[in-house]
């Protein structure tokens, strides 16, 4: 029921929103225009990724060569394989060890940590978002309060914590507070489903309350089928973020064969030094540096690439602006 | 009989809302764990650290010093407050830049032309791999030599013309359009929201205005920007929450150079992270003040 209504009500908004825009795009004049505009924009971002990958494929000659700009004369590809092995990207020790792989630190973290806020925040935001107790109010206040504090702020009693607890140099520091509802940006997920769950129709309890359902049943048969579109979002963003983060795993992780791709990126110097016993040449460097960080960017670019319609078209059914 | 029914039934209401009370404390009890051991617990430990001066590393032994680290952050230390004034000023400039290009690109993209999606897919590039070390690579400040600056900064030319207005006015410019291109790669979940709040908007408005005549001018001044400034309000904080964690914020590497880089001066750094905090918190009130007075809650009357 509630999913012909949703559809109803988005096909209705797009058929509104065609009809409202009509009268605007109609002209060739203002069509040419909009495009204009839209590639001009489209450029500010894809000129960094364009440099980036150009540059990552250039050989020392290239850089020194004024008259090469964008394209590489010949791609370059040892960069790509010097960088992949400074990184430790995947190193492959055969079948009897674990790969030492910053790249599967970073997914270890990220996909955990994704999966604990996704779960944890459905969840409490189920709670604030349909549920009746004194205090409720207060404790979301708090809740928005959590997000407004810098991590700057508590960044040390934390270290304590997780020093007291045993937790440092180990993954713990982030997982434990995403399934807890917290950690990097926890509050920012509990927003996004409470807002969704509050735009659901009362009926649907009432009718699953009807046939017996406890909250449990209710949250976990009912509610969280119909929150897709938060959760996509929800998982993305938590994984993209956490893939990308560089400042607590800097102060949690302290041996390198524990470091994420972004630690591994901020020692490649060293990383590199360590592969060529200090051959490598860091004057015209660019080349080498640019493609370790193609190569730190590469998954959560494919994952996006395959993802961003479903993206794009949940955050704008979670009714996350409403 | 009804007499004796009556606080029977009464009780049971009353155990049917405690009951649901508990159910609801039982939801949320996982965020409240976390929110006591992850936030109320350190916000409350790292004012009492500030306080203090860290004497033992290994048992964090603590010696109690009144407000001498606020008074050094304030009157001996020549870095900081320059610094902080730096982190807000740029904060000023950088929530209106952000806000109107994202809306702007919000409203362009949300046209409905053919290939809409594939632009919307490259705005948003800057959530997939904005947030991380790598923009910093592109942005040149990490790079060996300090002075280069990286290729974005080249993005944008200006024209040497502007120099005719004077060299205070032309590094005004040059200030402001070097960060615009750094700014503009802090845009992509404000276009996104922006994007879900332009659909949000009913087609009714426009349509009432068509027939009244409103010209396209009038009409995204009368209805888009009235309908859509709860999303200002809400971009304009998420922006400057989302800058604490920048990789260009001054503040957090200093702050993490003296708790964790050699120096080891948790209290003061401790310290520090209060004041900024308390900065960026009458910061946030300010806006949000600004916002609540020109906000337009459809709902209200």
């Amino acid at each position: 029921m509630a999913q012909i209504a949703e559809e109803l009500r988005i096909k209705g908004r797009r058929e509104g929103m065609r009809l409202a825009w009509k009268g605007r795009a109609s002209s060739w004049a203002t069509k040419a225009f909009i495009y204009l505009l839209l590639i001009d924009i489209s450029f500010v971002f894809l000129f960094p990724v364009i440099y980036l990958i150009t540059t990552s494929m250039k050989s020392v000659t290239d850089v020194i060569d004024p008259t090469v700009y964008w394209i590489p004369t010949k791609i370059e590809w040892n960069n790509f394989t010097l960088s992949w092995k400074a990184l430790h990207f995947f190193d492959w020790n055969g079948w009897h060890a674990w790969p030492n792989s910053a790249a599967l630190r970073s997914a270890e973290i990220a996909v955990a940590a994704a999966i604990g806020q996704v779960i944890s925040a459905s969840l409490v935001g189920y709670g604030f978002a349909r549920m009746k107790f004194p205090g409720r109010e207060l404790l979301f206040m708090l809740a928005i309060f959590t997000f407004l504090v810098p991590p700057q702020t508590i960044i040390i009693p934390l270290f304590i914590v997780y020093k007291k607890l045993g937790w440092i140099d180990t993954y713990w520091p982030f997982i434990v507070p995403a399934f807890l509802a917290n950690g990097l940006r926890g509050t920012l997920f509990i927003f996004i489903f409470r807002q969704f769950f509050r735009g659901l129709p009362w009926e649907l309890e009432d009718a699953a309350r009807m046939d017996g359902a406890g909250p449990v049943t209710m949250y976990w048969r009912v509610m969280l089928p119909l929150a897709k579109p938060a959760i996509v979002v929800s998982f993305l963003f938590s994984l993209v973020w956490h893939w990308n983060d560089y400042f607590e795993p800097t102060i949690y992780l302290m041996s390198q064969e524990k470091f994420t791709l972004p630690l591994r990126l901020s020692i490649f110097w060293t990383g590199l030094d360590e592969i060529t016993g200090g051959q490598a040449s860091r004057v015209f460097n660019e080349p080498l540096i640019m493609a370790a960080s193609f190569l730190v960017i590469v998954p959560p670019l494919i994952l996006y690439v395959f993802t961003q319609r479903l993206f794009v078209e949940s955050v704008e059914r979670t009714g996350l602006v409403e | 009989m009804s007499a004796t029914t009556a606080p029977r039934v009464r009780r049971m209401r009353l155990s049917l809302s405690k009951q649901q009370a508990l159910t609801g404390y039982a939801f949320i009890l996982p965020w409240f764990i976390g929110f006591l051991i992850f936030l109320a617990y350190p916000l409350f430990q790292s004012l009492w650290l500030s306080f203090n001066n860290m004497e033992n590393l290994v048992n964090f032994q603590l010696k109690y010093i009144g407000a001498a680290n606020y008074i050094e952050a304030f009157l001996i230390d020549a870095q900081f407050v320059p610094m902080l004034i730096t982190v807000i000023r740029n904060q000023i400039i950088d929530i209106p830049l952000i806000l109107m290009f994202s809306l702007f690109t919000a409203i362009v993209v949300n046209q409905k032309l053919p290939g809409q999606g594939f632009f919307r897919a490259i705005f948003f590039l800057p959530v997939v791999i904005g947030s991380g070390l790598v923009v910093q690579q592109l942005f040149g400040q990490f790079n060996a030599d300090p002075n280069q600056s990286g290729p974005l900064v080249r993005g944008i030319d200006v024209p040497t013309m502007v120099l005719v207005l004077g060299p205070e006015a032309a590094q005004a410019i040059f200030d402001l359009m070097n960060r615009l291109s750094l700014v503009l790669w802090r845009t992509g979940v404000q276009i996104l929201l922006f994007i879900a709040g332009l659909q949000g908007i009913s087609s009714t408005l426009y349509e009432a205005a068509r027939v009244d005549g409103a010209t396209e001018w009038e009409k995204f001044w009368k209805i888009t920007l009235p309908m859509i400034s709860p999303i200002i309000l809400l971009n304009a904080i998420y922006t400057i929450v989302d800058s604490f964690t920048d990789v260009f914020n001054p503040i957090l590497n200093y702050i993490r150079g003296l708790a964790f880089a050699g120096q080891f001066r948790m209290g003061y750094a401790a310290a520090l992270g209060w004041v900024y905090f308390v900065v960026v918190f009458l910061l946030m009130l300010v806006v949000f003040w600004i916002g609540q007075r020109h906000t337009f809650y459809a709902g209200e009357r």
